[in-house]
C-alpha cells in the first residue's frame, strides 16, 4: 500500500498521535480519511500527525485533512503536523493552509 | 528532432503514481533541482487527479513531456467530458474546502499554465516550467 498509518491515543494530554509513512495521494487518501474518521468517532481530541516519513501529499490528501479539521474544530480541537518535510511545508504555505493547520 | 516522451495511461487512480514517477525521472534528466522536481510531481499529479476524478472516461488519457527551447512543457490531455472554464472559480483560501485546490496548486507551482477545455470536448492542460 502507498501509505502506512499508526495511531495511538494519549490520555494524559487528550491527544491522538498519528504517524503517516509514505505518500498521501489519490490512491491512499481515502484510507487515511477512514482511519481519521474512525478515531474521531471514538474520541474527538487534538490530532498530532508525525510527518517524518510522509514523502508526498497533494490536494487529495490536503482535502482529507481539511475535512477532518472542520469536524474537530467545532469542538475547539486542532491538527498539528510535526516533522514536516520542506516540500510539504511549501505546499501548505502556498495554499495558505499553514494558517489553519499548525505545521512544525 | 525534438525529444518528446509520450505516455498513454489508463484513467485509473493507480496510474497517477506512474505519471508522477515518470515526471520525476524526466525532470531529473533536465537537471531541475529537487524543489522544482517536487513541484513538477505535484502539478502533474494534480492534473492527472482531475482526469481520473472528473473526465468520466473509461479508457486512456495522454501525457506528453517535451522541451520547447528553454521551457519544459507537460501536456495532460483527455477526451472526456470537459468543463465550462468560465464557471471555474478558484478556491476560497479563507474558507478552504475539501475539493477544488488542484488547478490553483498547478497554477502556483508552474511558471505558465494554459487550460483548453469545453463541455463535451475533453480537456488539455499545458503546464510549463522554465529551465534554470
Amino acid at each position: 500500500m502507498a501509505i502506512a498509518i499508526e495511531k495511538n491515543y494519549k490520555e494524559e494530554n487528550d491527544q491522538w498521535n498519528i504517524k503517516l509513512s509514505g505518500e498521501m495521494d489519490i490512491n491512499s487518501s481515502d484510507e487515511v480519511k477512514k482511519e481519521l474518521q474512525d478515531i474521531i468517532d471514538q474520541n474527538i481530541a487534538d490530532i498530532e500527525i508525525d510527518c517524518e516519513e510522509l514523502s508526498y501529499i497533494d490536494s487529495t490528501g490536503i482535502g482529507v485533512l481539511i475535512g477532518i479539521l472542520k469536524k474537530i474544530k467545532k469542538s475547539d480541537k486542532t491538527i498539528v503536523l510535526t516533522n514536516t518535510k520542506d516540500n510539504i511545508k511549501r505546499l501548505f504555505n502556498i495554499t495558505g493552509l499553514d494558517k489553519i493547520f499548525i505545521i512544525e | 528532432m525534438k525529444d518528446k516522451v509520450s505516455l498513454s495511461l489508463p484513467c485509473k487512480a493507480d496510474y497517477v503514481t506512474v505519471a508522477r514517477m515518470t515526471t520525476s525521472v524526466i525532470a531529473n534528466k533536465f537537471n531541475f533541482d529537487i524543489e522544482d522536481i517536487e513541484d513538477l510531481k505535484v502539478a502533474v499529479s494534480e492534473a492527472c487527479n482531475n482526469v481520473v476524478i472528473h473526465s468520466n472516461i473509461d479508457d486512456f488519457f495522454n501525457i506528453d513531456f517535451f522541451l520547447n527551447g528553454k521551457t519544459f512543457i507537460i501536456e495532460v490531455e483527455d477526451k472526456g467530458k470537459g468543463f465550462d472554464i468560465q464557471k471555474y472559480e478558484g478556491p476560497d483560501l479563507e474558507n478552504p474546502s475539501e475539493n477544488g485546490l488542484g488547478i490553483y496548486i498547478i497554477e502556483t507551482l508552474m511558471d505558465d499554465v494554459e487550460i483548453k477545455t469545453e463541455k463535451g470536448n475533453g480537456t488539455k492542460i499545458v503546464m510549463s516550467k522554465f529551465l534554470k
